[in-house]
């Protein structure tokens, strides 16, 4: 797991002369993703091209170095990421004569094999890039849901890509400035549309897709996708036969994930996901598991005792963190920082307080949970969709937006009332063949936060919507799969992509230099749940049904027994009022508002005083309005007003040479 | 004096941060009000009109828009 970052330069130029044009900007770039690599930081000035890449040392800690160079041919690749299934593949590359025993190596050699196409053989999490000197071209490729990051940008001076869109402002590619319509799409999708990022100019590679720059010219493709059709689903598939499926992909998935040459522990939520990847995990390593877990001080966030009851059921090793309310406001900069992105919730941030826990803890790589909710149907999203299908075909049934109240239970009295919840959840009922059925009503939620947008800024959006955008981007058969299917795969390109493997999980993770490894999200176990029927995903309104099933014995019974808790932090209360953090004050401000231009002052000014002096709950539009004025102030603080510099320390760290040392000569 | 159709318009532009409403918009419907505004809506009610709001009177066609509002408040009294 890594860093990397390079541009294209011309060709036929002296050595002397492209350090003297390009050693700048390749340090700048590879020391500002030092956070993702701090075991070595390296650069290299070839003809053509200029790579750079900061190592976190996990497989063959020895040799692995990069960027790493085939002598014989010149092709060369700077990798962040994990192909894990090398050992397999490497006996199917019989013709290359390896020196070394690290995955990066096996990708090279894949790439000589069968050129960028190597990436549809590939079990793995990663971004790339392979410099090819024999026709002058420069691939990138990408893992096939959006694990691993990859920012680019089309300049006059050259083509440039990086990690994180942090590099590409460090060696001045081009100045930072917020890309409105990406924060349009970030409060009404959660994120940025790929290939859209939250910065103008700049671009993000889309999840499943190889991109190939020769002469100036860049042209993306996917290279998979996910097949949800009716036509691919083995309806007969009954849920004995399903669970024995999953058994054996994930117990695969999570043996290949444990491959490393250092310890490999695992997050515990105390939901069932994590704690089933942890069961799977401590079986593999015989009891040698080490778990970590976040606990909040609000007790209304706290998960801590389904987690210890886990964990002594299991027997591993551990440790926790407490999150207090004023360290949600603490970590925010930090967070924003990393996340480089518009948020509408506070969750990143226990996240970032739990990295820098395994790191403590001396480990570099854990197994999560993610994904588990959006292959299996675990989200509520789902039901809801469900139900309202189901109620679509009786528009007038009294009867059948009762279900709502089995739904969410947790909903105020006032919203139980049958005609209320018509009322709430009748939106887009009419049409329930829409592609955007299922997310209609939490885009419409979620994008009550364009309400405090300043009026020029709504004005200079207007053209813009998210919705549209999606829905332009969707592949035309995706229209003709069933209900929950489009919602499947809606959910894949956007929240997950977009929000839950970057801003809260690639990025908190490599905030404190520790990889994230996610079982549930191997394509092997994807591609088997688009085979299975719905109906042993989602059975009636039990979610995870075959999750749950396989769950069975190996975690204990009160985890799959408990009610599906949301994963939540605190909001209103870290942000505003008596904890409220220094920079709060400052940047929701309304001077400092009214400066970046996209919230109006004074609304944010009388929501602050609103939530400060709150003596209820706030309201959901309320707590989502405060995490995006305050994500986008300190985006654009950190950012474009006053923007952080990469620190002296780690430019010098940064070795620059004029070719890539070949492979095991090191 | 102002109205009871201004006090409301004032409380909910104020509350939900909409400026562009009609009287007659479901709140539900445009998302003016998400889950917990309707209680924020119905404690207003009981603490600035002065009314009690049974269970049984939760309903759109009492508290979903300005219109519904001001009817229900005529109802119980207030002008």
């Amino acid at each position: 797991m890594c860093g990397i970052a390079g541009f294209t330069v011309p060709t036929g130029l002296g050595p002397q002369v492209r350090r003297d044009r390009y050693e700048a900007r390749a340090r700048a770039m590879t020391a500002s993703l030092f956070h993702r690599g701090p075991d070595a930081q390296r650069a290299v000035l070839l003809d053509g091209v200029v790579l750079g890449q900061t190592r976190l040392s996990i497989v063959d800690l020895a040799g692995g170095h990069q960027p790493m160079k085939d002598a014989a041919t010149g092709v060369t690749v700077v990798f962040n990421g994990e192909v894990f299934n090398w050992l397999e593949l490497k006996t199917g590359l019989p013709g290359y004569r390896f020196r070394t025993t690290s995955d990066t190596e096996v990708l090279l050699a894949a790439f000589l094999a069968r050129g960028i196409d190597c990436v549809k053989d590939f079990v793995g999490q990663f971004a790339f890039a392979v410099w090819d000197p024999r026709d002058a071209t420069l691939w990138l490729a990408r893992d096939r849901v959006g694990i691993r990051p990859l920012f680019y940008a089309v300049t006059k001076e050259g083509f440039a890509f990086a990690s994180e869109a942090k590099a590409l402002f460090a060696a001045q590619w081009l100045p930072p400035k917020l890309d409105e319509d990406g924060v349009v799409d970030a409060v009404h999708l959660w994120a940025p549309l790929a290939p859209r990022s939250q910065f103008l100019g700049v671009a993000t590679l889309p999840a499943a897709h190889v991109a190939r720059v020769r002469g100036g010219v860049f042209t993306a493709r996917r290279y998979w996708d996910v097949d949800l059709s009716d036509d691919n689903v083995d309806r007969g598939l009954t849920l004995p036969e399903a669970t024995e499926k999953l058994r054996a992909v994930l117990t695969d998935a999570v043996r290949l994930r444990l491959r490393a040459d250092v310890p490999v522990a695992a997050y515990l939520s105390g939901g069932l996901d994590s704690s089933l990847i942890c069961a799977l995990a401590q079986r593999e390593l015989g009891g040698a598991l080490q778990t970590f877990s976040v606990g909040f001080a609000q007790a209304r966030y706290d998960e801590r005792a389904f987690q210890q009851e886990v964990a002594r059921a299991l027997g591993t090793t551990h440790h926790v963190v407490e999150v207090q309310d004023q360290d949600i406001g603490a970590l925010l900069p930090e967070v924003v920082w990393h996340g480089e992105q518009v948020l509408v919730r506070t969750a990143p941030g226990p996240f970032l307080a739990l990295s820098r826990l395994v790191r403590g803890h001396q480990t570099k790589v854990v197994l999560t949970g993610e994904g588990a909710d959006e292959v299996f149907l675990g989200y509520d999203l789902y039901k809801e969709t469900k139900v309202r299908q189901f109620w679509a075909r009786q528009p007038a049934s009294a009867h059948r937006p009762r279900l709502f109240t089995r739904l969410y239970p947790y909903l105020p009295l006032s919203q139980q009332a049958p005609e209320v919840l018509k009322e709430f959840f009748g939106l887009g009922l009419e049409a329930p063949g829409a592609l955007d059925f299922s997310h209609q009503i939490r885009w419409s939620n979620t994008g009550r936060v364009a309400r405090f947008f300043s009026k020029d800024f709504a004005a200079r959006t207007a053209g813009h919507h998210p919705a549209e955008a999606v829905k332009a981007q969707v592949p035309a058969q995706v229209l003709g799969w069933r209900a929950l299917a489009r919602a499947q795969y809606l959910e894949l390109a956007t929240l997950l992509s977009g929000y839950l493997l970057s801003a809260q999980g690639d990025r908190m993770l490599m905030g404190s230099s520790v990889e994230g490894r996610f079982p549930f999200l191997d394509h092997r176990v994807i591609e088997a749940a688009a085979r299975m029927p719905d109906a042993v995903k989602l059975r009636g309104l039990d979610e995870k049904a075959v999750v749950k099933r396989l769950g069975r014995g190996l975690v204990p019974d009160a985890v799959l027994d408990r009610h599906k808790f949301p994963y939540r932090a605190p909001v209103a209360e870290a942000l505003v009022g008596a904890k409220a953090p220094g920079w709060s004050r400052e940047l929701l401000s309304r001077a400092e508002v009214e400066r970046t231009g996209v919230f109006d002052g004074a609304k944010v000014e009388k929501l602050v005083s609103k939530l400060a002096k709150a003596a209820t709950q706030p309201s959901e539009a309320d707590n989502m309005a405060l995490v995006a004025v305050a994500s986008t102030q300190l985006l654009a603080h950190q950012f474009v007003h006053a923007p952080r510099e990469v620190s002296r320390r780690h430019l010098d760290a940064v070795r620059v040479e004029d070719e890539a040392v070949a492979a095991g000569q090191r | 004096m102002t109205t009871a159709r201004e006090r409301l318009r004032l409380f909910i532009t104020d509350t939900f941060f909409v400026d562009d409403f009609g009287d007659s918009d479901s709140f539900l419907r445009t998302r003016i009000i998400d889950s917990t505004g309707m209680m924020e809506l119905v404690a207003f009610l009981e603490t600035d009109f002065r009314v009690k709001v049974a269970d049984a009177e939760l309903l759109p066609e009492n508290l979903d828009s300005v219109e519904n509002l001001v009817g229900f408040l005529k109802k119980k009294g207030v002008q």
